[in-house]
């Protein structure tokens, strides 16, 4: 088995109004990308934060980077990229970062000159300007993200944890920010980052894991996944006959449910039923068939699919 | 101890110090409390150099030469020189004239920019019993005591020849006055006088107070910032909320000892050097440098305290700096916004002053039950320990004893002030009701 990043075994978190966490056992293995997804108040940010030891769990065991996640030093380790984002605005923009990284046990001269060269990188410090010594209320919105993001990675972690990373991003911010992920893996860290934009994770990640009401739908490699809902989605398109097409579809001993892009359908079969005698009624109910495929689903399908609407709690996105 | 809580407190200290802020408020106040000295003195000898008393016309109807004794002790007077007025000019009477005469003056001085007053001497004056004035300035006390003094003066000079005393020591006789400034006397021998004490007191408990006030509520500032800019939570991801919250108290604490030293220094500083020389500078004479003298008495720096009293007095500052910092940082975590905060803050400011309040009744009786009682409460006794050792002699045990008392208080208050932290730094949204509170100390 693989070493792993983040160990977290039967852990549980309840508030006074609501369960957060129940149960939930996940492993990061070193060196992966990893998503965390699931919908709003499915209990990521809280998972995350148990990892930080920002908020205690009240039952279960946790390990990063092999150690128990509270062993002194450990957050030394890791960098994290809070989903609200924030930093102190009348402060210079070097002295919040030096700040940070020495709170991460760099060493001032090591972090200054660490941040002189991520200011450079990010263009944030270019021979025209140096917005390092501007006050952080004086950036624009994405400067500040990017002085954001040099605070998470400037101790340069084994371990990065991003909770909704590209929320406000703009696009040439989101696309920094898959490069680096991507540099990141390249050497060796490890990644774990919580979404609810399937296209991202499915694009980024090697390893995801659903949740939702705080509980694990499903976990494993972005594969492995798709593979094992594979075969059971077709991939349909067809023109015609429209009122009997809508029949054949809504038979439930055949169709479980059905994405209906206009000319294009996403069929999950019914359990049981046969693809062959989907086809065989498509054509008898008189429609010109132009695609029938039996495919993996993407990972946005596997999660309506798995976690359905009925996943979203309502009233519960406090903790995103 | 965990290097973190200096990294924090470090940076709350430099980007204090740093601001514009702290630099006016630190110089600001020492020279604010210098003007607050020397204005009341510095008016009280320029309005007694008014040259109005000069411009008076005096009806001497006692036929005995007072009305130019009386002009002659009002030019002599130095305070009321004036090198455009001569001096008030005499009209002698006789008591048949006087209400005419009266009447023509009153006249006069009802012309803009003539005669200020007339004054009457008749014969019940020279027995030593009235006088009479009239004029513009009548309520300018400073100009009717010079006036009162100028004839009390020269009726006893006057009667004293007339019994046939000599006028060189009649002249220094009708000129006598007694100084007595009251010197306290304790235990450890003489210190201070009496009154500055008192004002010294008051001024102190004040800085003490209103430094407490305003740094403790900086940390609930700072508390409630960081919770609402979200950087808590990046931060606490590096640091235990415990160091954080010590970090910050230490450092804002750290800001409220420099600018408390610097005050107290540059206060003694100008009490001994600076109001001199300004008295010095103003003219104000033997009178004015004695009374900035007698602020700084003998062996002391500053009023009735001593160095002693003063490393005692910050020790204090420093314990209810902790334990009100604590709570107001407990108040700003538990709330989302500064009004918030304002309100929440309330329970915490009656905390406060309550010991304000007893502030009087310490400082006439310094050795009262009540007094004794507020100095041992460790939300009183920051304020009032420091009041009472410059007011009275306070036993090294109760001054022990009271500090051990304090330093139990802070120790609760960071106990209780860390558990609501922990839970309130990461709480956004409503509010929480006191038993939601009292349920996060419980379970935190």
């Amino acid at each position: 088995m693989a070493k792993l990043a983040v160990d977290i075994r039967n852990v549980a978190k309840r508030y006074e109004q609501h369960v957060a966490v129940r149960d939930l056992s996940l492993q990061v293995p070193v060196g992966s990308v990893y998503g965390l997804l699931g919908p709003n108040g499915a209990g990521k940010t809280t998972t995350i934060r148990m990892i930080l030891d920002i908020i205690a769990p009240d039952s279960g065991t946790i390990t990063v980077l092999d150690q128990p996640h509270r062993t002194p030093g450990i957050l030394s380790r890791i960098g994290y990229l809070p989903e609200e984002r924030g930093l102190y605005k009348k402060m210079q923009v070097k002295r919040v970062l030096l700040f940070l990284a020495e709170l991460k046990g760099v060493s001032g001269k090591e972090a200054t000159r660490r941040i002189d060269e991520w200011l450079e990188r990010m263009s944030l410090a270019t021979p025209e300007k140096n917005w390092g010594d501007a006050k952080i209320d004086e950036l624009s919105r994405g400067m500040q993200q990017k002085v954001q993001f040099i605070a998470t990675l400037v101790h340069d972690p084994d371990l990065v944890i991003l909770d909704e990373p590209f929320s406000g991003l703009d696009p040439i911010n989101a696309q920094a920010l898959k490069d680096t992920v991507v540099e990141l893996k390249r050497r060796g860290k490890t990644v774990i980052f919580s979404t609810h934009v399937m296209d991202n994770a499915e694009r980024m990640c090697d390893s995801v894991c659903i949740i939702a009401k705080g509980e694990k739908v499903l976990d494993g490699s972005v594969a492995e996944v798709r593979k094992q809902h594979g075969g059971r989605n077709v991939a349909l398109g067809l023109v015609g006959a429209e009122e009997a097409v809508g029949v054949v579809l809504r038979d439930p001993r055949l169709v479980q449910r059905v994405d209906d892009n206009n000319r294009f359908f996403e069929i999950e079969l019914a359990p049981m039923a046969d693809p062959q005698v989907l086809l065989r009624r498509l054509i008898d109910a008189g429609a010109s068939i132009e695609r029938f495929e039996l495919v993996q689903p993407s990972l946005h399908q596997i999660f309506i699919q798995r976690v359905g609407a009925a996943g979203v709690e309502t009233g519960m996105s406090g903790h995103g | 101890m965990d290097k973190k809580i200096f990294i924090v407190a470090k940076r709350e200290y430099l980007e204090r110090v740093r601001s514009r802020w702290f630099i006016v408020m630190t110089l600001a106040v020492p020279a604010l409390l210098v003007l607050a000295m020397v204005i009341p003195i510095m008016m009280s000898l320029r309005s007694s150099s008014s040259p109005n008393v000069r411009r008076i016309r005096i009806l001497d109807a006692t036929g005995g030469g007072l009305g130019n004794r009386v002009a002659e002790a009002i030019k002599a007077d130095s305070s009321t020189r004036s090198d455009t007025v001569t001096g008030p000019t005499v009209v002698v009477a006789t008591p048949a004239e006087l209400p005419k005469l009266e009447e023509d003056a009153i006249r006069d001085v009802m012309k803009p920019k003539s005669l200020i007053g007339v004054l009457v001497l008749t014969d019940s004056t020279l027995a030593g019993k009235s006088a009479r004035y009239s004029g513009r300035n009548a309520s300018t006390i400073s100009d009717i005591d010079k006036l009162e003094s100028a004839v009390r003066q020269s009726v006893m000079m006057v009667r004293l020849q007339g019994e046939g005393v000599k006028p060189q020591t009649a002249n220094e006789l009708s000129r006598l006055r007694v100084r007595m400034p009251a010197e306290r006397v304790g235990d450890k021998g003489r210190g201070g006088s009496g009154t500055t004490g008192i004002i010294v007191g008051i001024v102190f408990g004040a800085l003490l107070l209103m430094s407490i006030i305003v740094h403790g509520q900086n940390v609930m500032r700072g508390v409630l910032d960081e919770k609402t800019t979200r950087v808590a939570e990046v931060v606490l991801s590096s640091v235990k909320p415990e160091a954080l919250l010590a970090g910050k108290v230490l450092g804002v604490g750290a800001v409220g000892l420099t600018q408390i030293v610097t005050w107290l220094g540059l206060s003694a500083y100008s009490a001994n050097f600076v109001m001199p020389m300004i008295f010095k500078a103003v003219g104000g004479g033997a009178a004015a440098a004695s009374t900035a003298g007698a602020i700084s008495g003998p062996g002391s720096v500053f009023g009735g305290m001593t160095l002693g009293v003063f490393a005692i007095a910050i020790g204090y500052f420093v314990l209810g700096f902790v334990f009100y910092a604590t709570l107001y940082a407990a108040v700003g975590s538990m709330v989302n916004s500064e009004q918030e905060a304002q309100q929440a803050g309330v329970p915490v400011m009656l905390l406060l002053m309550s010991g304000w309040i007893f502030l009087n009744p310490v400082l006439i009786n310094p050795n009262s039950t009540l007094a004794v009682v507020l100095s041992w409460l460790p939300w009183t006794s920051p304020i009032l320990m420091p009041i009472r050792m410059g007011l009275t002699s306070v036993s090294p045990l109760s001054v022990t004893g009271s500090m051990i008392c304090a330093a139990l208080g802070s120790i609760a208050a960071v106990w209780l002030a860390a558990r609501i932290y922990r839970v309130g730094m990461l709480m956004y949204g409503k509010k929480p009701s006191l038993r939601e509170v009292a349920k996060w100390i419980r379970y935190a």
